[in-house]
């Protein structure tokens, strides 16, 4: 019991269609000395409130460029505005068909016991929602998805204005698909999930800026 | 064996599954509800999934959501506990279909023997008695009069897909059973989507024997001995003991290898109970067999030194079973009690609310199965089982002495919130109990206004107050039950 959620078959199923997932990092102060999990090595740099928070919103900025820009679906964006990295992840391949098999799972919500390996943040999940921020939620525990079918575009868009009753994604749940629509009007601000990842019920999907 | 299994429950049962998990080797992962995102099952798992929102129809009873959740842990087997979906042969479907092993009997057994009344054409047809009654569902007032004409009454009149203490009516003179026909089969179709009822002759004074059986995929099986549960209200057992006391050993003996012969010619794979009930002659008659682990098992495994639910496992992954009967052992006796957050002082209603103070027993050969713990909230959403008291002794007077002194020791307080506790020590007091010689009739009877004995005189029925002491309030007297029969039919 080692309290990870690694699956014993390896990440190969992450993709779900078995393929490698393409993959860079961006420092965005253009530093190239960036570790594997994405960080920089400790240099005693420090940051403002102010500081980050412009950061921040300079990362969210580059992030939307790069998805616009990407040759295939999302696998994994991460924002990071204490160290200034946005990492991004997609699967290469623009047809990359649905998951037979969901992905590894996202950990419990919980703290795990003392002495238990501490699992990190679900791989479903992008970014948290940013609190008190309007949130868009998963109505049953299933596998995400962005379009209505393989191939076809998503429901929406970063930037993307949608009205109550909008669809905005599905989950699916043993093999049946649930439409997940927005119960507001607003502006999408971020897709907090990767296509095809596994979500728990309730688990925030999409941010909504209200309109 | 399985390399991850999902725990498809809640509760004490979800933390007793996990730890024989965990003592296997098993990597573990639960489901949860919306309610239960700080519970000890979900901290201690390897993975927990929310698989939905506090409504257990939306979360512990989503058949969908539980296999989705066990595809994304990556789970080989799906443990159903107790309640909930544990005896839905629907759903051990769904987890057969989905590559998933229910860790119990094979769907179409369960099935069979989940509908009481198929359950008691295989058993007849096995050779086990039955309580007299008609075998196949009645399907006219008429024809229940006539069955109840042939068989005496008192009579009682059971859904055949009934569960939960629910879906069943004790009739006592025959002018009252076209009406009880009629009000069961509608609360059977309300409850169960099935209207079909039989009916049976009542036992008033019967004793509720069961026996522990397990089962294997290869044909084997062995029975654990019996355990007494004829303590009962709203016929929901309160206090559990292994072996069922005050009966001989050829009747032990007898009703033990009678329950295993049924659960072997009936195809029964897993650990399971068939139910008895037993009259002052000692005859014995099945009432039903339950497809899963129960809430009482704790006293088998005190007397056998056996975990059932590392058994549970072990038979699902298709492990031959590791004992001979000749090699089953039952030492010294095993008494259970259920500390259940209700008021017996209102029908047993239940109290939830934030405990304030939660310190359970210690001692020796003193067993406390619980998810509780100071400041657990005990909402409204799901039954009000808090914790079981097991204790072990060589012998029976020392098992119900210890039971008492445990009970003394454990502390559960806050506001609004009673429990079963102050009953159940009148229940240890009894003296009819004491000598092991009681029947269903035993709650009925300490509930029943006015008692003659000084000792345990009525005082007036406290006002639920802050922080009140459950295990040091009065219990007065109530008035008794409405439905007053106490047998025949419990949930777990």
């Amino acid at each position: 019991m080692d309290g990870q959620n690694g699956r014993p078959d390896g990440d190969a199923r992450l993709d779900g269609d078995g393929r490698p997932a393409a993959q860079t990092a961006v420092a965005a102060d253009g530093r190239d000395d960036v570790r594997p999990d994405g960080r920089h090595p400790a240099d005693g740099h420090g940051e403002t409130d102010a500081d980050g928070e412009e950061v921040l919103v300079g990362l969210r900025r580059q992030a939307r460029h790069l998805l616009a820009e990407l040759p295939g679906p999302v696998r994994r964006i991460r924002l990071c505005s204490g160290t200034t990295v946005l990492e991004v992840q997609w699967h290469p391949d623009e047809a990359a068909g649905r998951s037979p098999v969901p992905p590894t799972p996202p950990p419990a919500g919980a703290t795990p016991p003392a002495g238990a390996a501490v699992p990190g943040p679900p791989i479903a999940l992008i970014r948290p929602p940013v609190p008190g921020r309007a949130t868009v939620r998963a109505p049953i525990v299933g596998t995400f998805y962005r379009a209505p079918e393989p191939g076809a575009g998503p429901f929406v868009a970063v930037g993307d204005l949608v009205r109550p009753g909008q669809p905005v994604a599905i989950v699916e749940a043993m093999k049946l698909m649930n439409e997940v629509t927005a119960d507001r009007a607003g502006r999408v601000v971020a897709i907090l999930v990767g296509d095809g990842q596994p979500v728990e019920y309730d688990q925030p999907l999409v941010e909504l800026d209200p309109a | 064996m399985f390399e991850t299994v999902l725990i498809a429950n809640r509760g004490e049962i979800a933390l007793r599954v996990l730890r024989a998990c965990k003592e296997l080797g098993v990597r573990t992962a639960v489901v949860y509800s919306a309610a239960d995102a700080d519970s000890a099952a979900v901290r201690l798992a390897d993975q927990a999934v929310r698989i939905g929102p506090a409504s257990s129809r939306r979360s512990y009873l989503n058949a969908a959501a539980i296999v989705e959740a066990a595809r994304q842990v990556g789970a080989q087997a799906v443990h159903p506990g107790y309640g909930f979906l544990s005896e839905d042969a629907d759903f051990a479907e769904i987890c057969a279909d989905n590559g998933l092993t229910f860790i119990g009997p094979p769907p179409a057994v369960m099935a069979a023997l989940a509908d009481k009344s198929s359950a008691r054409a295989l058993m007849s047809r096995a050779g086990l008695p039955l309580p007299a009654g008609s075998v196949a569902p009645v399907a006219t007032a008429a024809a229940a009069a006539e069955v109840a004409d042939a068989v005496g009454y008192p009579v009682i009149v059971k859904a055949a897909a009934g569960g939960g203490g629910r879906g069943m009516t004790v009739v006592r003179h025959p002018a009252e059973l076209a009406r009880a026909y009629a009000r069961t089969r509608a609360a059977a179709q309300a409850a169960f989507g099935d209207d079909r009822v039989y009916v049976e002759r009542y036992l008033t004074e019967a004793r509720h024997v069961e026996v522990q059986v397990l089962c294997d995929s290869h044909g084997n099986g062995v029975h654990l001995g019996t355990r007494d549960c004829s303590v009962q209200r709203r016929h929901q057992k309160l206090v559990e003991e292994a072996p069922a006391p005050a009966l001989s050993a050829a009747t032990l003996d007898g009703i033990a290898e009678t329950a295993l012969r049924g659960a072997l010619e009936v195809g029964f794979v897993g650990a399971g109970t068939l139910e008895f009930l037993v009259d002052a002659e000692e005859r014995f008659h099945f009432l039903e067999i339950n497809c899963r682990i129960q809430v009482e098992h704790p006293v088998t495994e005190m007397v056998t030194g056996i975990d059932l639910v590392h058994e549970q496992l072990h038979i699902a992954a298709g492990v031959p079973l590791r004992w001979r009967q000749e090699e089953i052992r039952l030492h010294g006796v095993a008494v259970e009690c259920r500390v259940n957050t209700e008021d017996p002082e209102r029908d047993f209603a239940p109290t939830p609310g934030r405990l304030e103070r939660f310190t359970p027993p210690g001692g020796p050969f003193t067993r406390v199965d619980t998810h509780a713990s100071a400041g657990y909230l005990v909402g409204p959403w799901y039954d009000s089982l808090l914790a079981k008291v097991i204790v072990w002794a060589p012998d029976r007077e020392l098992a119900l002495n210890r039971l008492e002194r445990a009970l003394e020791e454990f502390d559960i307080a806050g506001p609004g919130v009673h429990t079963t506790i102050p009953f159940v020590r009148r229940v240890l007091d009894d003296a009819a109990f004491r000598k092991g010689r009681y029947t269903t009739g035993l709650v009925d009877r300490l509930l029943a206004p006015p008692s003659p004995l000084p000792s345990t005189a009525p005082s007036p029925l406290p006002s639920p107050t802050p922080a009140q002491r459950s295990t040091t309030t009065p219990t007065p007297r109530a008035a008794p039950a409405a439905e007053p029969d106490v047998s025949n039919r419990r949930t777990r």
